[in-house]
């Protein structure tokens, strides 16, 4: 944490503490809206006969599947006293296995880094969270972290 | 598109991945949303009015949708190889019914821990040919028997 | 010489470019008969004292020089020949530091720090360069800039004009494949960061594009 940082206010005790955010069950029908509303065409996740004649033996969820879970609805506030708009800034996430229709994943995140900067909207406060599933098995599935941004609204 | 199956031997640095042409229309944008299931009433992605009282132009693509959508330059590749990362950065939003390029680049290739292995740089450019978002994919390739 | 003045690695948070797929970036390039020698990683709000490139760089037959970017209350400025007297007057990960400030410590400790992407909306010099403020400290300033959007370069010449400094190049990159599509051919020999601000200073480069070296 640098200088500059100590200045921006937030819940500093939520730094590194990892939280339990639920548990989600996974259907064929999640699976293949996701696929779909996104215009993936790739037949593994949306064909069951290529699935069943597939590696997995059944389609799987797309790669990016998890962010269907990842939206910062059930995160802990962290009293950022910052700016009054909040954008997504950047992902990494990490595939690490398969998801297949009837898992039920489990994701556990934490808050890794609060910092500022300057772009071309002014002063922004970043946000980082890093957030891993698991399965049913106790598998880890993906690992995720995404940066959220905090700026004013424009003043034009 | 290749869709055909490549292999590790097949790529070299400065191999170009795609471009792939997209346009996030209106409908799909709403579509989306609603597998999201979390997105009620007018919102920044679905109602240019809600964006603009925010301080973006209009109706903006969600970011969940840009990175499932950037995915698709590796998972439309070739059904031999698999996406083990994606590590992208917004750098502008990205509005709907625009023309979008996704361009990918490989940057390095290597055996990591015994997989084969690819980085390709990745963008999403709008019209103007400004990248709306970057980033790299990592991605496993078999080798030939 | 041709060098990329600006460059961020993953060092800085939204770079995804490691130094060494740089230096076998700089490969592919010199493959493809470009001409670029090295480049300079000037890192978002810091400078990495603890990392050394020179073995990286000795075996690539790559010069690779560090510097900082940093965000100033007129934009952001390029810092080179960063040493522990400039670190020690300025904090670094100050968002808002005073631009001419850093421009004058620079100068007392054998730096120089120029604006970079001075034409860019909202972190470029222009935005600031009619609030009344003396910028004629400001020595040099970074011209062509590999990630500029539409608009952004000609706003950077109309400032670089009225200020009446010479222009570097740089690319800007965040990404692998982006190093060397803007660079600064230095008419003299750079082979430390001494060399760079010395040559900064005398005025002797132009900013290029990466199809200029062909």
């Amino acid at each position: 944490m640098t200088a500059e940082d100590t200045e921006i206010k937030f819940n500093r005790s939520l730094l590194g503490v990892d939280h339990e955010i639920g548990s989600y069950a996974v259907t064929r029908e999640m699976i293949v809206k996701f696929a779909h509303s996104t215009g993936e065409t790739n037949p593994l996740y949306l064909d069951d006969d290529a699935g069943r004649s597939s590696e997995y033996g059944s389609i799987i969820a797309p790669p990016t599947f998890c962010n269907m879970f990842v939206s910062g609805v059930t995160r802990p506030d962290i009293e950022l006293e910052f700016g009054d708009v909040s954008l997504f800034a950047g992902q990494a996430i990490e595939c690490v296995g398969a998801v297949r229709p009837g898992d039920t994943l489990f994701a556990r995140t934490k808050l890794k880094d609060v910092y500022a900067k300057t772009g071309r909207s002014g002063k922004m406060v970043f946000q980082v969270w890093e957030t891993s599933f698991a399965n049913q098995d106790g598998d880890d599935v993906a690992r995720v972290q995404e940066s959220f941004v905090r700026r004013s609204r424009r003043p034009r | 598109m290749n869709a055909g199956k490549i292999y590790f031997e097949d790529v070299d640095l400065g191999d170009e991945v795609g471009p792939v042409e997209r346009i996030v229309t209106d409908e799909q944008v709403i579509e989306f949303t609603q597998v999201w299931g979390r997105e009620e009433g007018p919102t920044r992605f679905t109602s240019p009015e809600k964006a603009r009282s925010e301080g973006l132009p209009e109706a903006i693509v969600p970011g969940a949708m840009n990175i499932a959508i950037m995915s698709q330059l590796i998972t439309a590749w070739s059904p031999t190889v698999r996406l083990r990362k994606l590590d992208v950065v917004f750098r502008s939003p990205v509005l709907h019914n625009r023309p979008l390029t996704l361009r990918g680049m490989i940057t390095d290739k290597g055996v990591v821990d015994g997989d084969p292995q690819i980085e390709c740089d990745v963008t999403m450019e709008n019209e103007e040919g400004t990248p709306n978002v970057i980033g790299k994919a990592v991605v496993s390739l078999p080798v030939r028997e | 010489m041709f060098i990329d003045l600006h460059t961020h690695s993953v060092s800085s948070d939204d770079s995804r470019a490691t130094v060494e797929q740089y230096v076998k970036w700089v490969g592919v390039l010199r493959r493809k008969r470009y001409r670029i020698d090295g480049f300079v990683l000037t890192e978002h709000r810091k400078f990495d004292f603890d990392k050394d490139y020179s073995a990286l760089a000795a075996a690539n037959d790559v010069l690779i020089m560090k510097g900082s970017e940093l965000d100033t209350n007129m934009g952001h400025f390029l810092v080179y020949g960063v040493t522990e007297a400039l670190t020690s007057a300025l904090d670094f990960s100050n968002v808002s530091m005073d631009a001419l400030d850093l421009v004058k410590a620079a100068d007392e400790t054998g730096a120089i720090a120029l604006p970079a992407h001075p034409g860019r909306f909202g972190i470029g010099l222009c935005e600031f360069a009619d609030s009344g403020a003396d910028l004629r400290s400001i020595a040099a300033a970074e011209g062509l800039n590999g990630s500029n959007r539409p608009g952004e370069q000609e706003r950077a010449e109309d400032l670089i004009r009225r200020l009446g400094v010479p222009a570097t190049g740089g690319s800007d990159a965040h990404l692998v494949s982006a190093i060397g599509k803007c660079m600064t051919s230095f008419e003299n020999q750079v082979l430390t960061e001494t060399d760079l601000v010395r040559e900064l200073r005398s005025g002797a480069f132009a900013p290029v594009t990466l199809d200029d070296t062909i």
